[in-house]
């Protein structure tokens, strides 16, 4: 029975990671076919990658997007994280509902609204629409991350500073801050990460900037080559050593508690 | 406490306004210009209910909407089916790496929409890795020409996609089980079927409607994978709204097709919750009883 599960459950993540394990081998193959058998080891098409000027150009605008994007929704989500952990107020379930909004609506309707609204007020598509939209649809993951690490915090540390004299502000920036920074840390990777691989709520506000994601996705429909496997390989290396790198930050502000 | 009201105005405020200039207004302006309609190029605000009557009577646009929360419920069960083992596992066997473990199942969900279709292409495309590898095996002749491109092929692809967010919503519920109650009641005399049915799955509820909801969410709001994966069975009714906000432009009517579409959920997601709370098993779910 013990040995069934444990093999159901390796068979899992195995699917899991089938179709990331796919596109790495095929970004080593000689070959211009994506098909079996492999011809031969190669590193060129990292190569091609990584000299693509265009491609270049599209990475530094989705890093452009991603940085003020990430700090925008670090921000806010301490903010809602602050005020849902720390505090029992009137409409507290009315405003986590709400913060759970952009996650559940199709991003399509949230895309289309944001047309709409757009063309109503004659706000321009471009980089800071695509930063706008972008907080908002990672909004709910930050508050996530950060609020996991503020519930595990010790409240009688926050409590003791306040019985001690400290204003709230002073609360905040000498006992909260420091305490909760591993969580912000945490938060800013995972939403660069979204930002980056964000896809359909950007194609629709973002003009004629051209991120990395949307660049993919019109080569993944007219120029299908081992070079895309190649940087997607790249693109979920970066990824995964960002999440990883986060998830050890996040882990360690445990060790705040007691 | 003075300090209380600053401090909500300081953190909820700024948060409160982002939501509703980010969200709310445009879904209100989306659902104002719902009434209007299109002549030729413009847009007429000449409020009417002639959209929904549109969307309400066309029969293709019932069918796209009933099967989007079809689709959403099923791929939820699935979920769940494949899910619920994983998420005892994590939670009741492992204790050293069980951060790393979920992290690991989540590692292939930060790899983006794109990414993950084109893997899956490559995967079951007809000259894709599974019919090459199939044929050079030679447990094939030939390709299986139905893999790509099938309703088949998007069921697996979604549940793919979102059968992370089942295990953590599962995986919550395990943590918060306590193992004691499994003792007691096998000392009591209650077999493995008794304390599954009577026992685990009432006290696990809660997070199996969790990772429902999230899964029936996400499921009727992707329209890349049915689109780049079903291929001719890939036309959802989120496709549709996509054509009239680009090529076919009548903003008007796929705004009513999009509030339509958010009232169908809320209502699926209301009568769930409604029916469940009427049994004992999930009333456990939503904390009454």
């Amino acid at each position: 029975m013990e040995r069934l599960l444990r093999t159901y459950v390796a068979l899992v993540y195995a699917f899991m990671y089938l179709p990331v394990a796919v596109v790495a081998l095929f970004s080593f193959n000689s070959s211009e076919m994506l098909a079996f058998p492999m011809t031969g080891f190669t590193l060129g098409w990292y190569d091609v990658a990584i000299h693509d000027s265009r491609l270049l150009g599209g990475f530094l605008n989705a890093l452009t997007i991603a940085a003020p994007t990430a700090a925008i929704a670090t921000t806010l989500g301490a903010m809602a994280a602050l005020a849902l952990t720390r505090r029992r107020f009137r409409g507290w379930t009315l405003f986590a509902a709400l913060l759970i909004v952009p996650f559940f609506i199709p991003k399509i309707i949230l895309a289309v609204a944001d047309v709409i609204a757009m063309a109503a007020l004659g706000v321009p598509h471009g980089v800071p629409a695509i930063i706008a939209a972008q907080s908002l649809i990672i909004l709910p993951f930050s508050a996530m991350v950060i609020a996991s690490v503020l519930i595990r915090l010790d409240r009688r540390l926050e409590e003791a500073a306040a019985d001690l004299g400290a204003s709230g502000w002073q609360v905040f920036t000498r006992v909260q801050l420091p305490l909760m920074r591993n969580g912000l840390i945490a938060s800013f990777f995972i939403a660069f990460v979204l930002s980056t691989s964000e896809y359909l709520v950007t194609s629709f506000v973002s003009g004629r900037t051209q991120p990395l994601a949307i660049m993919i996705a019109s080569d993944f429909r007219f120029r299908l080559s081992p070079k895309l496997d190649a940087l997607a390989t790249l693109i979920v290396s970066a990824n995964v050593l960002l999440v990883a790198a986060s998830e050890l930050v996040r882990r360690r502000a445990k060790g705040a508690v007691g | 406490m003075d300090g209380g009201r600053t401090f909500l105005a300081a953190t909820v405020g700024p948060v409160l306004v982002a939501l509703i200039v980010l969200c709310l207004a445009p879904l209100g302006v989306l659902l104002v210009v719902s009434f209007f309609r299109v002549d030729f190029v413009s847009i007429v605000p000449d409020p009417s209910l002639h959209n929904y009557a549109q969307v309400l009577s066309s029969g293709s646009y019932r069918y796209l909407i009933a099967k989007a929360l079809m689709s959403g419920a099923t791929i939820a069960a699935i979920t769940a089916v494949i899910a619920y083992p994983v998420a005892f596992f994590i939670a009741k066997r492992i204790r050293e790496v069980k951060a790393a473990l979920l992290t690991a199942l989540l590692i292939p969900l930060y790899t983006g929409d794109l990414v993950r279709i084109f893997a899956w292409r490559l995967i079951l495309g007809r000259e894709g890795v599974l019919n090459s590898f199939l044929i050079w095996t030679g447990a094939i002749d030939r390709p299986i020409e139905t893999l790509l491109f099938s309703p088949t092929a998007t069921t697996i692809v979604l549940v793919y996609n979102y059968l992370p967010f089942m295990v953590l919503g599962l995986w919550l519920s395990f943590e918060t089980l306590d193992d004691h109650l499994f003792e007691a009641a096998a000392d009591l005399g209650a077999g493995r079927t008794t304390i599954l049915l009577r026992l685990v799955l009432p006290l696990t509820a809660p997070g199996l409607v969790a990772g429902a909801l999230m899964v029936f969410a996400l499921v009727v709001g992707d329209f890349i994978t049915p689109q780049l994966i079903g291929g001719a069975s890939g036309v959802t009714v989120i496709s549709a709204i996509a054509d009239l906000f680009g090529a076919a432009f009548d903003w008007p009517l796929g705004s009513a097709i999009a509030w339509t579409l958010l009232v169908a959920m809320v209502g699926v997601v209301a009568a769930v919750v409604v029916i469940l709370g009427r049994t004992p098993w999930g009333s456990a779910a939503f904390g009454r009883g």
